[in-house]
């Protein structure tokens, strides 16, 4: 049974315990359900235990529940098996997991990496930092002044070897379109990662329709833990990448003077990672799937409400595309005259809390010529009095600013 | 809404400092470019004094504000006693509470005059730590 819009809010404790508290910020974090909280207790209550290595019985029973995630998170993507899914701390380390071990693989100088300029810092330090390494190229796929991807062929080159792209902005909400760029990469044999974190949450992601090579995702952008990335690369790309880190469960066999690494996707995941956390992403990935269409729906039905009524503000300017059309949940507008962290401190004084800067986007700032933004962004525990709320708290505070 | 101190307010919307002319001898900028704020400091030094200070820049109240307000504080102050200014004495003159995800922005300014007189005196310029954020 589908649980109602109504009940989306009671199932996350935060709002029993902060009951006047409006969180318009679920795209730095989402709030946890209270079936992740338990699942996470559970854990360390009922079988908390090293994994893969002890030889009795607890460590079996946490080692299967670990792989239950795995085959849990392929399934969430439409992944063809579950060696296609690495476990890593966050996005971030997938993304550089990806630079580090096929980056410095398979790309030498002159080669290109093709990114756009809304993405997150995470998608492209690491790049910058193969430039480093590696001498190889860095190029974007440039916005329009609605935030949509002005996408043409002729970004990618016989030299372009990977396209590393947002599935959805952080900072505009665009979802482009990926599947023409993955195509045109492909042609070349570039391959593509997609940097799924926000979309992952709010739209469903079919790896094997989408032809990604890599997708990374954050589990606590998804009503998880902190502390667990997921890394999906096909299962032919992982094998041939040499591991990323070294240490314990990586190895096959170690040598005084070498070694023989494990098979994907455990040469990816060195060192006792965090069990808790990863058995814990199960019970977030069946919550989000039990809910996802009801979950999509309501999601809409906010943005759409938020968009209206933030265009009733003649001092706000909406930064990104202004209609429903391919985005999502997040939304970034400037005030006439106000800071975006004069807005957010306001706000902030009514418990409400949005996002105020750079949004780990500068270069998209910087295209756009705008020092930081103001971010709404919405999710299935929000309501329409919540937006309410903020529509009230942003008139009040243009009015402290302009009397 | 009462987001800030009026004193706050009104030197965010009416500053002294800002954009003054004067014979700049020296001028340095810093960013907190999360925030998005800028501070571009220009000064006027004579005889180790600090004879004018005038800015340009662009952020939050606090941050904009904070600058003004370092401009009176620092007037015909010797450059050794700015060099040893602490945090606590801006926060002291800004005269409000200043919460820990404000602080940068209370003490860029304070960052940006050190730094200009470090680097006018060819030192090592200031990071952060150097205020324990």
């Amino acid at each position: 049974m589908t649980p109602s819009k109504d009940s989306f809010r009671s199932e996350f404790p935060i709002f029993r315990e902060r009951p006047r508290l409006i969180y318009l910020d679920s795209a730095a974090t989402s709030q946890k359900p209270q079936v992740v909280l338990d699942a996470e207790r559970n854990y360390y209550e009922t079988f908390n235990s090293n994994i893969h290595r002890s030889a009795h019985f607890l460590a079996e029973e946490a080692t299967i529940a670990y792989e239950e995630t795995r085959l849990a998170a392929a399934d969430f993507i439409g992944a063809h098996s579950k060696h296609e899914i690495v476990f890593t701390r966050n996005a971030t380390e997938s993304i550089n997991l990806v630079a580090r071990s096929f980056g410095d693989a398979f790309l030498d100088a002159g080669d290109e990496v093709l990114l756009t300029l809304m993405e997150h810092h995470s998608n492209i330090v690491p790049w910058l930092q193969l430039k480093e390494r590696k001498g190889i190229q860095v190029n974007y796929i440039d916005v329009d002044p609605e935030g949509r991807l002005i996408f043409d062929e002729s970004k990618i080159t016989p030299r372009t070897k990977l396209v590393s792209i947002s599935g959805m902005s952080n900072i505009l909400g665009t979802i482009p379109n990926l599947k023409p760029i993955i195509e045109a990469a492909h042609k070349v044999g570039a391959k593509v990662l997609v940097d799924a974190c926000q979309l992952a949450v709010h739209a469903p992601i079919n790896v094997q329709e989408l032809e990604a090579d890599f997708v990374v995702m954050s589990a606590h952008k998804m009503y998880g833990p902190t502390g667990v990335g997921i890394l999906y690369g096909k299962k032919e790309l992982l094998d041939q990448m040499p591991p990323f880190m070294g240490g314990g469960e990586m190895i096959q066999e170690v040598f005084k003077d070498h070694f023989t690494a494990a098979e994907a996707p455990h040469k990816f995941e060195a060192g006792t990672p965090n069990i808790a956390g990863i058995v814990t992403m199960k019970a977030a990935l069946n919550f989000l799937s039990e809910r996802r269409d009801s979950f999509y729906s309501h999601e809409d039905e906010l943005t759409n409400y938020a968009l209206e009524k933030l265009k009733t503000l003649p001092y706000l300017r909406l930064i990104g595309p202004k209609d429903m059309e391919a985005r999502g949940p997040i939304i970034s507008f400037t005030m006439e005259g106000v800071h975006p962290h004069d807005i957010a401190e306001g706000l902030s004084q009514k418990q409400i809390c949005i996002r105020a800067g750079h949004h780990c986007g500068q270069i998209l700032m910087d295209r756009m010529n705008l020092p930081a933004t103001a971010r709404i962004s919405l999710a299935p525990y929000n309501t329409k009095e919540d937006i309410d709320s903020a529509i009230h708290a942003l008139e009040e505070v243009y009015l402290y600013f302009s009397s | 809404m009462d987001i800030y101190a009026q004193s706050i307010l009104d030197r965010y919307k009416k500053p002294f400092h800002k954009g003054k002319k004067i014979d700049a001898t020296i001028s340095h900028e810093e960013a907190n470019h999360s925030c998005g704020d800028v501070v571009k400091l220009e000064l006027e030094i004579k005889n180790d004094r600090l004879t004018g200070y005038s800015f340009s820049g662009n952020g939050c109240a606090i941050s904009q504000a904070a600058t003004d307000m370092l401009g009176d504080l620092t007037q015909n102050m010797n450059i050794e006693e700015i060099r040893t200014l602490s945090k606590e004495e801006i926060y002291e003159m800004l005269g409000i509470e200043i919460s820990i995800r404000r602080s940068k922005c209370a003490l860029l300014s304070l960052l940006a005059l050190q730094n200009a007189l470090l680097k006018n005196q060819n030192t090592p310029s200031r990071s952060w730590s150097a205020y324990h954020l």
